[in-house]
């Protein structure tokens, strides 16, 4: 019998979320796949496909309608919310990423924390809000919207200016305690809100990468308050951090949270056996070199290793550069597709995908 | 002269491969003990005491390289080889730096007038579309402390910039960083921005960031790639042809 797709792509992620068997595995996008060349095809450019909700859930529906991955993911970026909180921002221009000027920073203190009231109806969260319900008109029944909150480390940086918060970290943890405890009521807030809106599940960037800071400062800043979010956020969280993180995975899950999106310094197979079933793991087609600079066949090769170890999901690392060509990320599921008519039968495929057994508590 | 104070030889137990460790004994050994204090406590991030300390060894009649060399730089030499090494992280190397800055007020004004020749002229910027600098920063810092003089740029660097740069100082080697993904390409862009301008034969130029690996520095045409701070000196002085000397360099100076 030859292999056929019995999901549809919703009902597919949501499955590998719920940690259930799914036909294939899914194709994904925790971060963001919105290109130059999707811009163009859809004229929704860079920066006003991140603050107008018509042209962002337009470019956001390519991840789909274009690409074939299983999940729409409409907040582009990382600065929604803080540019909501009035952090100082370069919006840029179709070929650059919009950022917060960090070096700018807003707040000094935990008490200068604080949720304007516009907060939600502020013109970048409302375009991600109304963009997610338009979207789940329009593609709900087919395809995983998956929203994104920022965590409360990733707020950290933002309002607080990286350099000063990691100098707040050594000199005063229990202040940087407290500025983290006040910022994840931001979290919460929004997750909520893009649940509300028809959001399926939620990728939670939080910044806390190996290539910053130690496996233990993980544990001893962020664990709990990952467990609180995990309780607190009524859908499956998607944790993402980017660099090099097998030196966190132990702790990271032990969050509670459904899944964690790694980066590829990260090698599949180290983190499969590691994560242990205790977290699904999605990832980590390298963005620079193989989806930026190099072909389909290199792109290939990543799917195939992802698929070997058993990575439940298979996305790109993290946000890729906008320059990425369209075939290297059309490749992506066409070698999932073509993985899995090859191993369909085989005891991995069943016992990582079709067949999956209950996980771990 | 043996190296006495405690904590510094417990740090320099995380320094284990064997020729770098011998470099920096070397460089202790030969020190005042005096100097080794400075080297603790820059280590260790406490900038008050490297503040009050280096200017006690000012007055006590130390030269402001020998304090620089021997005491701030010998130490960061240290922080440099944990951090690699992920002993240690940013936040750590981000208080030794702070307390490598507490002792440079006193030694810059000093250094700054004795007139010495500097190893070279570096242009240092952050990536057009990327603000993120603590990486930069930090190589600046070594770059400094080993005798280049350094034009910081500072994040969000155009193409046009550092060639501008470039030819107002002319300079022969440039260094950008870039921490995010999305952002990397614009090294390659930088790149080319120099071969358009007939001016890539002139300058060699160096990258460096979280996530830039020598992969893809190759693949972007870059002359060097710098995993961290000190790597940065080290192919700062290659690609200059001064010799891939581990730093500090005080013959140099």
């Amino acid at each position: 019998m030859a292999f056929v797709e019995t999901m549809k792509p919703r009902e597919r992620v949501l499955n590998a979320l719920a940690r259930k068997p799914v036909d294939r595995p899914p194709v994904s996008n925790p971060t963001n796949v919105a290109t130059v060349e999707l811009m163009d095809l859809t004229d929704a450019p860079f920066p006003d496909a991140c603050r107008d909700p018509e042209l962002n859930a337009r470019l956001a529906a390519t991840g789909y309608t274009e690409l074939g991955f299983d999940s729409i993911m409409p907040y582009f970026t990382i600065i929604q919310e803080s540019s909501a909180l009035g952090c100082d921002m370069q919006w840029e221009s179709k070929d650059n990423w919009p950022t917060v000027r960090m070096t700018r920073p807003i707040w000094k203190e935990p008490e200068d924390v604080h949720m304007p009231k516009d907060f939600l109806t502020h013109r970048d969260n409302y375009t991600i809000l109304k963009s997610i319900s338009i979207l789940n008109k329009e593609y709900g029944d087919e395809v995983a919207i998956i929203g994104k909150a920022m965590g409360p480390w990733t707020l950290a940086y933002h309002v607080f200016g990286v350099q000063n918060f990691l100098l707040m970290s050594i000199d005063d943890p229990e202040k940087t305690k407290r500025c983290l405890d006040r910022l994840k009521e931001i979290s919460v807030v929004f997750s909520n809100a893009q649940i509300e809106a028809g959001a399926d599940a939620l990728t939670f960037p939080d910044h806390a990468t190996g290539d910053l800071v130690s496996g233990e400062y993980y544990r001893k800043y962020l664990l709990e308050l990952h467990q609180e979010m995990a309780e607190r956020i009524k859908c499956p969280l998607i944790l993402h951090i980017c660099g090099s993180t097998l030196d966190r995975l132990d702790y990271i899950a032990q969050n509670h949270m459904a899944y964690f999106h790694f980066d590829s310094k990260n090698d599949p197979q180290k983190m499969m056996d590691i994560a242990n079933g205790r977290i699904g793991l999605v990832g980590n087609i390298n963005n620079p070199v193989t989806l930026y600079s190099k072909g389909p066949e290199e792109v290939r090769a990543e799917v195939n290793r992802c698929l070997e170890a058993g990575v439940n999901m298979v996305a790109p690392e993290c946000a890729i550069p906008l320059q990425t060509k369209l075939e290297n990320l059309l490749e992506i599921p066409k070698a999932v597709k073509d993985w899995c008519k090859e191993n369909y039968e085989t005891e991995h495929y069943k016992k990582s995908y079709s067949q999956i057994g209950a996980w771990p508590a | 002269m043996p190296i006495v104070h405690e904590g510094l030889k417990k740090e320099l137990e995380y320094v284990t491969r064997p020729g770098e460790r011998k470099h920096i004994e070397e460089i202790f050994e030969r020190a005042d003990p005096f100097l080794h204090d400075i080297s603790h406590n820059l280590i260790m991030g406490k900038q008050h005491e490297v503040d009050r300390l280096t200017k006690e060894a000012l007055d006590k009649g130390f030269a402001a390289n020998t304090v620089l060399d021997d005491g701030l730089i010998a130490g960061m030499a240290v922080v440099g080889v944990k951090f690699r090494d992920n002993i240690i992280f940013v936040p750590e190397v981000l208080v030794a730096a702070r307390a490598m800055k507490a002792g440079m007020k006193h030694l810059d004004p000093i250094l700054s007038a004795s007139g010495i020749e500097p190893l070279g002229t570096v242009i240092m910027g952050t990536v057009k579309g990327d603000l993120h600098d603590i990486g930069k920063n930090l190589c600046i810092m070594m770059l400094r402390g080993s005798g280049f003089i350094v034009y910081d740029l500072g994040v969000d660097t155009k193409p046009e910039e550092f060639i501008e740069a470039v030819i107002e100082h002319d300079a022969h080697l440039v260094g950008m960083s870039a921490l995010l993904t999305t952002t990397m390409p614009n090294m390659g862009r930088t790149i080319k921005a120099f071969e358009d301008a007939g001016l890539r034969d002139q300058v060699k130029i160096m990258v460096g960031g979280a996530p830039v690996t020598q992969e893809f520095a190759e693949d972007m045409g870059a002359d060097g790639y710098g995993k961290d701070a000190m790597a940065c000196v080290e192919k700062a002085k290659e690609l200059l042809g001064i010799g891939a000397v581990a730093f500090p360099a005080p013959a140099a100076r």
